[in-house]
């Protein structure tokens, strides 16, 4: 995986935040990380396929069959209420992380 | 866009879907990257090389997918039985009638079982507490000629079958009791005198301490004790710190270097252990070199993979070598034999015939109460036909409906089971002490996992039975059904349920001739005339310390100011000192071959015998013996020149002619004494009510002085009021003296009986439950044909029938039911008869009282059992039974 380190767990949450509104399929999700991102995170598009069929195992996730928008049959991902109950707490986890990070790395020299 | 549910399952299925995840977004990258501008053959390459391992991710997308197809089923199956038990519990909880008739019956068709198993778990199956149980040999040395089971070993000839090759050790043992001073009061021990490496030869590892070493047996070592787990337990409060410690006993002082692990009481309940250097008796120098000094046991341990017969053939050899080079010492031995027993046998024997007589029996209560939850199923999947037909009707498959049934039944089951578990719990108890009295391993009879999962196995298999049987029954019309909904092939069905019911009799009737068989059999014990009068005699243990009566005058001294002090007490009408009593033992323990003068035999072998015990004047007058003839001893019968001797009625009839014992004269010891026969005494049934009546002599204690006594009194007070009396008699005379084995002669003769009682309790509550069963099954199976035949009689009575008429039919028909089921319970328990005969001693296995008293019980119980619903047919209303249908 190039480009910055991805922290453990954050395309599992990237993924979920993804299908937050929505049944949305493999390549829209990665295109979703991509642009969001701007590119910042360097997500190698295959890496997201075993994520989401890990998330789908563990219930977070739940499949179906669609026609999308080229005509063609692809498989649709969409959040589980337990899904969304683990986006939320990510999330949460996610920013307050980020937030000591954030300002310890700001705290002015002592 | 339309959605649709896939998780493929199969193999190509998941590739087929992986692949085409993949595809799917490689083609949307290529035609973004084309939008894009790119060439469209560059486009595509530029994808994949973006995407990254294509072979990769999709083989890793492929192990997830796998993952969760395998976990989903796992939890799709728990569902299902989640599921099916609770609508089990809810389907069940609709009928609590059924529900409880199927609860209690298994629990007692269990717990029965639960109960005996434990015992046979305990006595018969557990591991024994040595760890070279399977090794270890019991040696005995039987005399068929004398009636001795073994007549011992000396010490010499031990160190002879020490060479047997067969063996790689060996250890003597005998017990002995003695006063234990220190800590306390002054206590009478029973104690184990061994050889130093006893404890390793059976593989014992001491609890605290350590075993007797290697040369602590020899002459001069310094007295040291190990303590039995019991003793150390209840009469020294389990101290821990006491290795170390002394006690004094024969009046040296004993270090304690050791506490046992919990053993069984075998071969005695030993309370202490010493190394026979300590032995007063053992010590003696004379015991080292007397061949015919033989008064110890042998345990050998047999080398790996030995067969006990091996043992016992290879030390018969050394015997029968040692018969031909010391043949003095062998004199009225030569037909004695060599036994070597297996421990756990010697241990067992004695209960396993008992034991598993009540296992099988509790097995048949158990077909029984099987036989009828297997028809009680049957009539509610009757009164269930249209729910389960509906059920079909909406999808549920055979299978599926099937483990809904078995779900049920397994639930039944297993919830029996957990009752049986809690009636084995309350039987425990009395199970064990009354188990006590006949094997010393009836304090391992416990509720322990053994038990459990035995119990666990016997419902699981229950369950599957009468839930598969009926099942498969009932499948077979389930399309019928469906097709009418109405009760179909009911004829078939009754047939069924009228083959389940006689079975159920069948085998009620085997167990209810068992328990009658064995209830007779008791009876007949207690009503042997044991030709004494057992009531109001107190009996007590005085075995005197050697060290403190050294000589007979002595004991004679203690015996006759013990027997004073009681006789001018209150209540107390007769007194005696004997050296055994009616039952205090329940085989020979002194049996003598003597000679009449005139009539003198040779061999010792054939010559006449008679077990002998030494009595006071009063000991006849006491236990309420008959004299037949002659006279009874006095106190003037003390001449040791003059000695006399009284014999039993049989004694007499066997070896004078009619009339004729009194005034002559026998002898024990080739003529060197003569005693005269002065009285015929009525027989006693000496060894209990279980053993055929001994020949016996009595000799007069003031000349024939031991040491071990037993007191007797007869009094008019009860028998705690006499036990006191007697503690505080010796208490006055000797302090120091212990009194132990306080108990009534009724008690004694009822404990030589506990066998029998153990097996008529048990084998009676499971008549009554088997009866209850079978009659409970026989009114059932009438309830439903009457309700079969409800329009029938209806017909009848608008024909004129009279009611009295229908009874009799209904009547009629579940009789005939029952003496079916009594017919071929009968054969069957004739065939069975030798196999409880082993357990009887007055009556035969085919006892015609106790099959006829069995079968008019049954017949009455069932027209009892048909009652109820022959009167419901008699109070069919014809108009309402021709509505009905």
């Amino acid at each position: 995986m190039a480009g910055s380190d991805l922290f453990v767990g954050t395309l599992d949450v990237l993924i979920l935040k993804a299908v937050s509104w929505g049944p949305t399929h493999g390549y829209a999700i990665g295109r979703w990380i991509r642009q969001t991102t701007n590119d910042g995170l360097q997500v190698q598009e295959g890496a997201l396929y075993p994520a989401l069929h890990r998330l789908e195992r563990k219930g977070l996730l739940e499949e179906s069959w669609g026609v999308s928008e080229t005509g063609r049959e692809a498989k649709y991902y969409k959040l589980t209420p337990a899904g969304r109950r683990q986006l939320r707490a990510e999330a949460a986890r996610w920013r307050q992380y980020a937030d000591s990070v954030t300002l310890a790395l700001d705290a002015a020299e002592k | 866009m339309k959605k649709l549910f896939r998780l493929s399952v199969g193999e190509r299925g998941v590739r087929r879907d992986v692949s085409s995840e993949i595809g799917f977004h490689i083609e949307m990258r290529t035609r973004e990257l084309v939008d894009a501008g790119v060439p469209p053959d560059e486009a595509r390459s530029q994808a994949v090389a973006t995407f990254g391992d294509v072979g990769a991710v999709e083989a890793a997308c492929r192990d997830e997918r796998r993952k969760h197809v395998r976990e989903r089923a796992w939890r799709e199956e728990l569902d299902s039985v989640v599921h099916d038990i609770r609508f089990a519990v809810r389907t069940l909880g609709r009928s609590p009638g059924f529900t409880a008739t199927v609860l209690l019956t298994l629990a007692l068709g269990i717990g029965a079982n639960s109960a005996i198993f434990s015992m046979v778990n305990g006595v018969l199956l557990r591991r024994l507490p040595y760890a070279n149980a399977d090794r270890i040999v019991i040696v005995q040395h039987p005399v068929a000629s004398l009636g001795i089971e073994d007549a011992g070993f000396s010490p010499p000839e031990v160190s002879d079958f020490a060479q047997a090759r067969s063996i790689d050790a060996i250890a003597e043992y005998h017990s002995m009791s003695f006063d234990l001073l220190g800590h306390g009061d002054p206590r009478r021990v029973q104690t184990g005198v061994v050889s130093a490496d006893f404890f390793q030869v059976l593989g014992v590892k001491p609890l605290l301490g350590r075993a007797f070493t290697v040369g602590e047996d020899q002459d001069g070592a310094a007295p040291v004790l190990i303590l039995s787990y019991r003793f150390w337990v209840n009469e020294l409060g389990a101290d821990s710190s006491i290795v170390g410690k002394t006690f004094t006993m024969n009046d040296r002082q004993h270090v304690v270097v050791g506490v046992l692990p919990p053993l069984p009481s075998y071969p005695d309940q030993n309370d202490v252990f010493m190394p026979i250097s300590s032995c007063p008796f053992r010590a003696r120098p004379f015991m080292k070199t007397t061949r015919t000094a033989r008064m110890v046991s042998m345990v050998a341990r047999a080398r790996p993979g030995t067969p006990a017969a091996t043992v016992g053939r290879d030390m018969a050899a050394i015997e029968s070598r040692s018969h031909a080079a010391y043949p003095d010492a062998y004199k009225g031995l030569s037909d004695a034999a060599i036994t070597a027993t297996p421990l756990r046998s010697a241990m067992t024997e004695s209960a396993r015939p008992a034991f598993l007589l009540l296992l099988a029996v509790a097995g048949l209560v158990l077909l029984i109460a099987c036989a009828n939850v297997t028809h009680l199923t049957l009539a509610r999947h009757l009164r269930r036909q249209r729910e389960l037909a509906i059920r079909a009707a909406l999808g549920a498959g055979r299978g599926r409906l099937l483990r809904q049934l078995i779900t049920e039944s397994l639930l039944l089951s297993l919830g029996g089971a957990a009752l049986g578990l809690l009636v084995a719990r309350t039987g425990i108890g009395a199970m064990s002490s009354l188990a006590a009295r006949f094997t010393a391993r009836a304090s391992d009879i416990v509720l322990d996992w053994h038990v459990v999962l035995f119990t666990l196995g016997v419902a699981v298999v229950t369950g599957l039975v009468f839930g598969i049987i009926p099942a498969f029954v009932d499948s077979t019309d389930l399309v019928s059904r469906l097709r009418d909904g109405s009760a179909t092939s009911s004829g078939a069905k009754l047939r069924l349920r009228s083959a389940l019911v006689v079975g159920e009799v069948a085998l009620a009737f085997v167990v209810l001739v068992s328990a009658g068989l064995t209830l007779r059999n008791l009876a007949k014990l207690i009503n042997t005339n044991p030709g004494y009068d057992p009531q109001n005699v107190v009996t007590a243990h005085v075995d005197l310390n050697w060290t403190k009566y050294k000589n007979s005058p002595a004991v004679r001294q203690f015996a006759s100011e013990l027997m004073a002090g009681l006789e001018a007490s209150n209540g107390v009408r007769s007194v005696a000192i004997a050296s055994a009593f009616p039952a205090s033992s329940s085989s020979p323990q002194n049996r003598n071959p003597f000679e009449v003068r005139g009539q003198l035999v040779a061999d010792t072998l054939r010559r006449p015998k008679a077990e002998v015990t030494y009595i006071s004047p009063d000991y006849f007058r006491t236990i309420g013996a008959e004299l037949r003839g002659g006279r009874s001893f006095t106190e003037s019968d003390r001449d040791t020149a003059a000695a006399v001797a009284i014999i039993s009625e049989s004694a007499a009839k066997r070896y004078f002619a009619a009339g004729d014992a009194v005034g002559r004269q026998i002898t024990f010891d080739n003529g060197k004494r003569w005693l005269t026969v002065i009285g015929v005494v009525g027989d006693v049934r000496q060894f209990g009510p279980t053993a055929d009546v001994a020949e016996q002599l009595y000799l007069p204690f003031a000349i024939f002085t031991v040491r071990d006594v037993r007191l007797l009194a007869r009094t008019n007070v009860t028998p705690a009021v006499a036990t006191n009396l007697i503690r505080q008699t010796v208490r006055a005379i000797d302090p120091e003296q212990p009194v132990v084995d306080i108990q009534t002669l009724e008690q004694a003769r009822r404990n030589s009986m506990a066998s029998p009682r153990l097996t008529t309790v048990l084998l009676g509550l499971f008549a009554v439950v088997a009866l209850a069963i079978a009659a409970a099954g026989l009114g059932g199976v009438m309830a439903y044909s009457v309700g079969q035949r409800t329009q029938e009689f209806g017909i009848r009575m608008a024909l004129g029938a009279e009611r009295s008429s229908i009874l009799r039919l209904v009547l009629g028909q579940g009789i005939r039911l029952a003496i079916v089921g009594l017919l071929i319970g009968g054969l069957a328990s004739r065939a069975l008869a030798h196999a409880i005969e082993k357990q009887l001693y007055g009556i035969r296995g085919t006892d015609p009282l106790t099959y006829a008293g069995v079968a008019i019980l049954f017949v009455s119980v069932a027209a009892l059992a048909c009652l109820v619903p022959a009167r419901r047919a008699t109070a069919v209303d014809p108009v309402s039974a021709f509505k009905a249908s």
